[in-house]
Parts: structure tokens; sequence; C-alpha cells
């Protein structure tokens, strides 16, 4: 509110102080105002604080299972940090959230008008109701986005986002506003899911208002604002990908909105409309949902270091051929100088008053404004108009006279550029923290969303509530907790359906749903460091065998069996130099060796490296997985680190958590053969599957048997390999007790109905790569590389790969076989990567005929 | 005074591009000084999708990608422009200090409020086609991409602005003062040259220069915008030929009150009259830039541009 209708004083009356001390007295407060409390703690009292403690463990545990996370950038060690939830949700009873609600459409109005008239008339400029140097001084007005929105549409901000807090009076203020692309929707939700299975007796007897009415409007409003394909519009979420701070949600929210996740080189702009590359080629997009900042959604027309971003999309948005909520340019409304001004605009638009106050905000490019933060610099808080790292806001009261010195000097340098805010003492809810219940600050984010010309409030929110006592900053960046927020109603809620009912007559053609290139690079990946991790566990488990027996009899042809396995598995898992021309004194006391190759996580090739690189590919597309089969990726990583990583192991102790590791990795792969459907998602997961596969067990072959070895170790040395194939019991059931070269190679190389032989392994992959879509007139460069590898394995005869030529001590005939094979199979995954995984084709930018270019 | 300019960019590429998008504003504006008669484009290999639009601050854009393999790309666009002289030397005799015009830039206009909270007394006189002009003029007093102001630059323009100088005078004395004290070097900066270093070592080329005095003027709160376009390529019998001829060429331009957006060529020391060809303007060199696209692939690019002015009558 501009402080001309404000008299001066109001500062100080805003001002308040309730810096509740105990426990007691806050619930004293709260409950006299808000008497729904008191049903809700007297239930609390009745559960006790160790119950209520379990409670919250609980909650923990099936936020971590579901993969529910909040990165935090620059913690390279903890990228993924769990998300917290209090188990206490903050209650809001039904007649205050009826004018909270009103506040919050009519605030989304407003914004929705500013922000129509600044890209548009500017007649705000122009009449003088705003100050040019507020919108042109602000980052977030992007002069290329001018004209770009789609007027036909009355609602051009889809998404609204308002941080909310109760002032000690009990009344709401919109602290700031969220309008590019508010996050938290889906944070709300999953605390909601959580909070009705771990509170479900609390929860069923109070009356709260669903989640379910939002995501509905949500997609509901989405879909009608798609410019073509209106009955069947395919929308995309646009996510910055896996490292963004709340990734986790926007994979979340695609799945659970049947939407499509993408990154931005998932998507291309040809002939003025948006396709995503898809396996099958290219697919018009109508709507993009974006999570990616505005000024990082077009190289071309914005800030062209993007690499997140997608060439022309504002000159798509401009034509009208897609539809991007929020549009390109709306963070112009997160300027916290707009906040002054907000009451004017809402008469000047609307003819009403603003219902929801803003936090009282003082622009210093006013003049009287200015002098006034200046002298009132201790009571405030001086906030930059453009947010960035190193430009945030501080307590005037808490800097040195240095400092304040110097922020008075920017200030009166670029005025335009800063806003004074009142402190506002929040009042407090109580939060179950060290097994107590505590009195915390919070901030409620609310959600709005247009839909159907009108906007439709999520009857909750999701809370956030500082970790230390007394804290005004609460973020999920500053490590905050979060609460579910209850919307008391007067009548149970009726449930919601996320189903749309299909008209009468209406055919329902089921989808399929585009593999994006990026998916399908994922998905061979996870596929190929699946195989990775089960193959080299097995193999070190078999080496640890070894090594054990080694130490215990003492036979020289025991050691001399270790020791070709030792030289195996360095080549398998490529960690040069390892065992590889190693002195006696490393074959000797392999252990440290053998243990970094499973422990250390910087390095290539180790066990925890490939676990790594298993779960960041599997995370990178998330919305892929069930809950259950995230869950056993999560179970792979979390034993790993528990048992392994963090863990002061030695090499003896290693091979409980091998089969641990096996287990959980079999339970993977059951859960995706079971849960997959057989479309291109799958073929591609597979071929990746089978084609590491096959690479290990050459590796393997021609590392232990292309050499001749005496009979004793011969046969050791063929045991071992059956094992670390997971073929031994196969192969005594199969012939007995004889263990001879052809028989072994029979059995590893070319069984057919073998699922470890390598003829499986290359049936299974030439089967999946003619499944692929491609054109059908020519057989394909991939399809031609396989049928070769796989019609020269099956020409092989076991009698001639094991003929000895003279003088020689290596079979030649074999190891031809597997080298050529090793050659066809690593061109193989370099063509299927350059059909179908495209997208990693670098853009480069050129900018031209600059002056100094020319002279 | 007519003009034919023909400014030709060639990309070569190392390996295939598949895909190519640009955006170019490389058609020359109208306003009361120039009017374009004639413009196209000639882009080798055609383009499969074009598109065109006014920019806000009114320049013509042309998007335009190519959508199949390519390993050269050739730009042309070929415009014919009329330019009406100033018919005296007017303008430059508008006698406004400098101080007045900071003051009328500074001016909140606020529906509703006051005389006394509009600060400056000036208000209440303007039109409303002033106050437009005004409002216009504003977007150019603030920090833009490639120029932001600093108390170096601020030190650097004090000489310049002497107290009650009529601002006409003060630009052209720190045009001239630029034109003195920084050598024309085109290998000492890149597009990439921050201000800092051009004040530092007081080289560069038409664009910092452009850009050099843009921040001076901005850091007296006057409103100073760059524009890009051309110089005559052909001298006059007997006078020098001017520097940026057969290329394109940059200089900026202020708003003084009752004269309007009042030109001054740093490189050259001149008031452009009738050899400079205005093809776009903005806040500074990346609201304008005359070609930029992105391209998919095409490793190691190679590029070759020519102009050429020539004066039809």
């Amino acid at each position: 509110m501009p402080n001309s209708t404000r008299p001066k004083h109001d500062i100080g009356e805003q001002y308040y102080a309730t810096q509740l001390g105990s426990y007691d007295k806050m619930y004293a407060t709260e409950t006299k105002v808000l008497p729904h409390w008191e049903r809700f703690t007297a239930a609390l009292e009745a559960m006790g604080s160790e119950k209520l403690s379990l409670r919250r463990r609980e909650a923990q545990r099936l936020l971590r299972e579901n993969g529910v996370t909040y990165n935090v950038y620059g913690d390279a060690k903890n990228l993924s940090r769990p998300w917290q939830l209090d188990p206490i949700p903050l209650l809001i009873s039904s007649e205050e959230w009826t004018d909270i609600e009103a506040g919050l459409k009519q605030r989304a109005e407003l914004l929705n008008l500013i922000l129509t008239d600044i890209y548009g008339k500017q007649t705000l400029l122009t009449k003088g109701l705003l100050p040019a140097e507020l919108i042109f001084g602000h980052e977030g007005f992007l002069h290329a986005c001018v004209n770009t929105l789609h007027v036909q549409q009355h609602q051009q901000l889809m998404l609204y986002s308002a941080n909310l807090v109760r002032g000690s009076k009990g009344r709401m203020w919109v602290l700031d506003d969220r309008t590019q692309a508010p996050s938290g929707s889906g944070y709300a939700l999953e605390n909601r899911t959580v909070m009705t299975r771990v509170l479900p007796d609390i929860f069923r007897e109070t009356p709260v208002h669903r989640l379910s009415g939002f995501f509905k409007a949500l997609r509901k409003g989405l879909a009608d604002i798609a410019p073509h394909n209106k009955e069947d519009p395919r929308i995309v979420v646009l996510t910055p990908g896996p490292l963004n701070e709340t990734y986790f949600e926007h994979a979340y929210l695609a799945a659970h909105l049947g939407f499509t996740l993408v990154q931005g080189d998932d998507l291309t702009v040809r002939d003025g409309y948006v396709w995503l590359k898809s396996l099958s080629g290219l697919q018009a997009v109508d709507v993009i949902l974006r999570r990616v900042d505005d000024s990082f959604c077009d190289p071309l027309a914005l800030r062209s270091i993007s690499r997140l971003g997608v060439a022309g999309l504002l000159d798509a948005a401009r034509r009208g051929n897609v539809v991007i909520a929020n549009p390109l340019g709306s963070s112009i409304l997160e300027n916290p100088a707009l906040l002054a001004f907000l009451p004017r605009l809402a008469r000047h638009f609307l003819n009403e008053e603003l219902k929801l106050p803003s936090v009282a905000t003082w622009w210093c490019g006013q003049a009287r404004e200015r002098e006034f933060v200046l002298k009132n610099i201790d009571n405030l808080v001086i906030k930059p108009i453009n947010r960035s790292q190193h430009n945030y806001a501080v307590f005037g009261g808490l800097l040195s006279s240095d400092e304040k010195q110097r922020l008075r000097e920017q200030i009166l340098a670029k005025p335009y550029l800063f806003v004074g805010q009142e402190h506002v003492s929040f009042s407090t809810v109580p939060a179950f923290i060290n097994q107590h219940i505590e009195p915390r600050n919070a901030v409620l984010r609310s959600f709005v969303v247009a839909s159907s010309d009108e906007y439709v409030v999520m009857s909750g929110g999701l809370t956030r509530v500082a970790r230390q006592k007394d804290n005004f900053v609460v973020s999920n960046q500053a490590g905050g907790i979060s609460k579910d927020t209850w919307v008391l109603a007067t009548e149970p809620d009726k449930s919601v359906s996320l189903w749309t009912q299909p008209k009468r007559n209406q055919r329902i053609e089921p989808v399929i749903e585009p593999l994006t290139s990026r998916a399908a690079d994922n998905l061979f990946w996870v596929g190929r460091h699946l195989e990775r991790v089960k193959t080299s566990s097995q193999l070190l488990r078999t080496v640890l065998k070894k090594l054990a027996e080694s130490l215990e009899f003492k036979d020289a042809v025991d050691n001399d069996c270790l020791h070709i396995l030792l030289r195996s598995l360095t080549q398998v898992t490529g960690t040069y130099p390892g065992f590889i021309k190693a002195d006696e004194k490393l074959l000797k006391a392999p252990q440290s060796e053998l243990l970094a190759l499973v422990q250390a996580s910087d390095r290539n090739g180790t066990l925890s490296k490939n676990i790594q690189a298993f779960a960041h590919a599997a995370l990178s597309i998330r919305d892929f997985w069930s809950q259950d089969t995230w869950r056993s990726v999560d179970t792979i990583q979390r034993r790993w680190q528990q048992h392994v990583i963090n863990a002061d192991i030695t090499v003896e102790q290693l091979q409980n958590p091998l089969d641990d590791l096996i287990a959980g990795i079999v339970a993977f792969s059951g859960l995706i053969s079971e849960s997959m459907t057989r479309e291109a998602s799958w073929l591609i997961l597979d071929s990746g599957r089978r084609l590491e596969c096959a690479l290990i067990l050459i590796a393997l072959l021609r590392s232990t048997l292309a050499s001749q070895h005496e009979e004793a170790l011969q046969s050791q040395v063929l045991e071992a390999v059956l094992v670390a194939t997971d073929s031994l019991t196969i192969y005594q059931r199969r012939y007995r007790s004889y263990i001879q070269l052809p028989l072994v190679l029979e059995l590893l190389l070319l069984d057919e109905t073998h699922p470890r032989s390598l003829a499986y392994q290359l049936s299974r992959l030439s089967t999946h790569i003619s499944a692929l879509p491609r054109d059908t007139r020519y057989l394909s460069e991939e399809e031609r590389l396989i049928l070769k590898a796989y019609t020269d394995l099956r020409l092989c005869t076991v009698h001639e790969l094991t003929q000895m030529p003279d003088n020689e001590t290596i079979y030649v005939n074999l190891e031809q076989l597997l080298a050529n094979t090793t050659t066809l199979l690593w061109r193989l995954a370099d063509v299927i990567a350059e059909a179908y995984f495209s997208h990693s084709q670098a853009s480069q930018l050129i900018i031209v005929t600059t002056p100094e270019d020319d002279l | 005074m007519k003009y034919r300019i023909t400014h030709i960019t060639r990309y070569h590429y190392s390996q295939s591009v598949g895909l190519c998008q640009n955006e170019a504003r490389l058609q020359p504006r109208n306003f009361w000084r120039q009017q374009c008669d004639y413009s196209r484009f000639d882009i080798q290999p055609t383009p499969s999708d074009t598109n065109e639009w006014l920019d806000f601050f009114g320049n013509h854009v042309t998007y335009f990608a190519i959508q199949q393999p390519h390993t050269q790309l050739t730009v042309t666009a070929i415009s014919e422009i009329t330019l009406f002289p100033r018919e005296s030397n007017l303008d430059l005799l508008n006698r406004i200090p400098w101080e007045q015009v900071r003051g009328l830039l500074q001016d909140t206009y606020l529906q509703g409020q006051s005389q006394s909270q509009q600060g400056q007394s000036q208000s209440q006189f303007q039109t409303q086609d002033q106050r437009l002009e005004i409002l216009d003029a504003k977007q150019y007093l603030l920090d833009s991409p490639m120029v932001s102001v600093s108390s170096e630059l601020a030190d650097y323009a004090r000489p310049s602005f002497l107290p009650n100088r009529p601002l006409v005078e003060v630009v052209n004395d720190l045009m001239q003062r630029i034109y003195k004290d920084f050598t024309y070097d085109p290998t000492f900066t890149t597009i990439a040259t921050p201000l800092s270093d051009v004040l530092r070592f007081r080289r560069g080329v038409c664009q910092d220069f452009a850009h050099l005095a843009i921040g001076c003027l901005r850091a007296y709160n006057i409103a100073a915008r760059y524009i890009s376009g051309y110089v005559e390529t052909v001298p006059e019998q007997g006078q020098a030929r001017l520097v940026g001829a057969d290329a394109s060429h940059a200089w900026f331009s202020v708003y003084i009150p009752e004269t309007g957006w009042l030109d001054f060529d740093p490189t050259n020391n001149t008031v452009p009259l009738d050899q400079h060809i205005t093809l776009a303007w903005g806040r500074d060199f990346s609201d304008v830039t005359p070609l930029k696209g992105i391209a998919f692939g095409g490793g190691q690019h190679t590029l070759s541009v020519s102009v050429d002015v020539l004066r039809l009558e």
C-alpha cells in the first residue's frame, strides 16, 4: 500500500512482537483463536509423544521410499535431501478459508490483468498507474515477450502461488507472489498422501477438504488452452532436469496428471510448431507446463547461454501454435515493488479493495518512500527487486554500520532496484521437534490455477516451518520442514476423481505414450548399468571365494587360478592398471585393491560407481517407474550406502552385502519384467541389458579361457567361470561331473536356451532391434551389425573354437570370434545412440555481423 | 539522398547442420529522417519457415529456419532507402541545460498524485505527447545487458558535464573526448569485452565507443540509446573515407526535449546527417544484433561478411 494513504506510525503497529517462549502459552493463544485445534490437540495428547515420534518416522520412511526429495544446489555429496514432514498439520477453519480463498482468487485475477497489460498495451504505464522504472528496471520484464500472449484467452496467468504468513493478530498476509513456475503443489499432494497413512484415525475423524479438485482443475485448465487438438492435446512438463531442486515434483506431477516429462533437448521447433522428439519421430506439442525459468526457455530469443530451453519457442508462442503456462515473461509479477501498487491497481481494474493485504512495502524508486526507507532502515527488510544468488534480502537492523552505509549508497545510486519491507513477525504454529511440540514460524504456500475462466484455489497448501526456533527464514534451501495443511470442511468432502468420464459413444483410443529420445537414452543406460552391477558383483563374489580358499589351503593351483581371476576382474571392470601387470606383492595381498573395486565411489568401474550411475539413470526417468520399482532402486542404493560405502568393512565381510546387492538387482529386474508393457521403452531397456551382458561375458571369457592352462588349473578356472556366470548348477545337471572347455563354451556361447549365454543375448538383441521403429524398406545399420554378430556366432562349432594350433598357447579361433564380436557390439552401441538418442547433438550459438567482426 | 545497401553474410560449417534458426534485424526502419523504399532477403538454402514482426523498439525482425541438412548458409539483405537530411542545424543549437533534462527524466508521473509529490515543477506543463515521449525515453536511462553504469564511467564523463552547460554541448564534448582519447583497434575487443576494459585500455571499435558514451550519459541520468546501421562506402571527392564503411556500423542517440533524439557517431566524431543509414535501435547491442542464430551440429564454422552501400542519387 503506498504510504500516502497510510499513516506513518503504521510501521510500528504492524511491527508487533509475539515471541512466544513456551508451548503452553502458544497453546493457550492458539486455542483461544482457533477452537478447531482443541479436538486435534486432544487427539495428539492421547497419542503421546512416543507414538507420535513413531508416526513421524513412518512418514519419513514412506517419503523416502516414494523418492520424495528436495535437491540442494552446491551440495554434491548429499544432492538429494529427503523431504521432511512434520506429522502435525496446519489447521485452518472453514470460515477463515472462505476469506483466504476469495482473497487469492481476487489476487490471481488482478495479477492476470496486470500481466496482460504489461505485455500488451501497457496502459498502466501510459496512464501513470505504474512507474516505468518498476517495469523496465526488473529483470523479469522480457522485451522479446511483448505481444506474444494469447490475447483471445481470458487468463494468461495459469498458475499462481502466494506465500502467506499469519500475523500475531491472526490475519493472513501475503509475503510474496510466485508467478513464473510456482513449485510445491506436488509436495503438498505427497504430504497429504503420507499423512492419511500415518494418522489415519485422526484424519478420518476430521472433515478435511481434499486436494484432488485442484489437480483436476489443473488438468482441465491446461487442456482447455490447447490451441489445437482440443479433444486430446499433448501436454508436456518442461523440467531443467534431475539436478533441479524440485525435480521430484516435476516427475511426480507429470506421472500424476498423465503428461510427458521433457527437457529442453527433447523438444524442437519446426515450421513454427513445437515437436517432441520421440523414438517414433516428431510429435506435435500443444501445451507446455514449464518449470524452467522464463529467460532460460529460448536461447534464440532470450538468454543465449541457456542449454535448458528450446530455440524458437517464443516465436511458436507468438504465432499461437503452442501455449506455455505460465507465459514467458510472467516473472515480472514477482517484482516485490509491485506489492506497493496492488491496492491502487485493484481499484483501477476491479473497482475493489484488495482482500488479502501484502506485507507493507516501500519502493525506493519514489522520493518519499526512499526517504522513509533510508530513515527506518533499522526496522525494515531491504530487498533488491531482482533476486539472485548475490542479491538477497537483508534485515537492516542486523547490519554493521559500514554495511548499512554501503547499502544506503547502493540504494541512492540505483533506487529503483530496492524496496523496504516491514519485518513481519509471524504467529507461531505447533511443530513436533525432537520429541516435543514447539512453536515455530510458518509460511503457507497456496496454489491457484486458471480453469474454465475462473481461478480455482487448492483447499490446502504447502506449509513450511523453520528448523530453528525464532528463525524467520523459512525455505527448503535453508533446510525447512514441511507440514500438511488441513482446511477444515463443514461437511465431509465428496471425493473428486481425476478420471474424465467419456462422452456417450465416444471411442477411447489407447494412447501409446511417445518415448522421448532422452528417456530412451536413460532406459538404455539403466539396462547397461544394471547388468554391469549384477555381473561384476557375481564375479567379485567368485574372486572372494577363491581368495579365501587360497589363503586357507595354500595350494599353488588355487593361487594361479586366483591370479587369473584377479586379472580378469580388472579387465571386466575396466579398472586398469589394477591386477594387470601387477607385481607379486599386489597379487599376494590383493585385499586393498579388491576393497577399492567395491567401495570407492570416486573411481570409474567400481561397484559403488556403477550403482550410482544406475540410480542416476533411473532417477532421470523417475516418471517411468511404478512405486514398487522405485522403492527397489532406493533400497539397493540405501543399503549399499549404509553397509558398504559408509561402513568400516573388510574384504572378508563383503560376502553379505554382495549377496544382498544381487538380490536387490534381481528384485528390480523382476519388477520391471512384471510391470513394464512390452513397448519401445522395454525394448530399449532390455537391449541395454543384453548388450552389456554380452560384452561382459566376452571380456570374462577372453581373460580366462582364451589361453591354454594345465589341466588342474583349467578345471578350476572353468568352474570359477561357471560360478561367476551363475551357470554351474545347469552345467552340472546337463554334463554331470566332466568339466571341460568345449562343453563350457557350448553352454556359455552357443546355447540359445541358456539366459546367460552369448547366443541368448544376441538373439534377444536382434529381435528387439528389428522391433524398433524405423524405415522398413532396408535393413538398418544396427540390424546389419547385430545380424552379422549373431550369424558369425551361430556358424561356429565348439570343435573349431577349441583347436590349438602348433606353437601356440592361445585358442586363436575363439579369441578371434570374441574380439570381432566385441568390435561389432561397440559399433552397435554407437549406431543405436546415433539413431535413437540423437538429442545429444550439440547446438551452437552463432552471432554474426557484430561490427568488430567485420572491421 | 537515396542508397542501396547489400549486406551479405556467409557461414561455412565443417560438418552438416541439420537445423538452424535465426533472427535477423537487417531491414532498415522508418523514422522522420529515413524511409525504407524497398527491402528483401535472399537466403540460400531457402528457409522452409519464416516469420516477421516489429520488436518492442519498433525494429523489423525476420525469423527464418533452415530445416534440411546444409553445410553453408548465405544471407543477403538488399534494401533501398531515402534519407531526409535536416534542413538546418537548429537542433544543435538547443540550449536546454543537462540538469534540466535530468530533472524531466527523473520525474515519476503517477496518476492521482499531487503536484508536491511530482518533484520537479515542469510536469504540469507537459502535454500528453511530451509525457509519452519522456516515458519512452525513461527505459534508456536504466542499466541494460551490456551497459551497466559505474562510478568509473561517471568519473570519465565528469569533465563534459559542466554546470548549466546545454546538453547538446555536453554530448558533443563527450563525443570529441572519446574520439581523441580512444584508439580504434579491431584486434583489441571481442563481443564479450566488458566496458570497464575498454575504459581502462582506451581501445575498442565503434560498438564499444557507442556503449561507452551511452554509459557515460546514463551515469548522469541522460537517456541514450544504441543505433546499428551503415555509413556510406564511397567518400565524396576530396573527403576522407569514413571508418566503418563496407561493414555494419554503430553509434548512439541522445534524447533532448523539444528536439527529440539526436544521433552522434563517436568513432568518426561527427553528427550523422546524410551518410548514416539506420537499421535498428535499442538499449544496447544485445537488443539489435543484426543476425543471430542457433545451429545444431556444424562442428567448426567460419563466416564472412560484406556490406556495400551505394548512393543512387
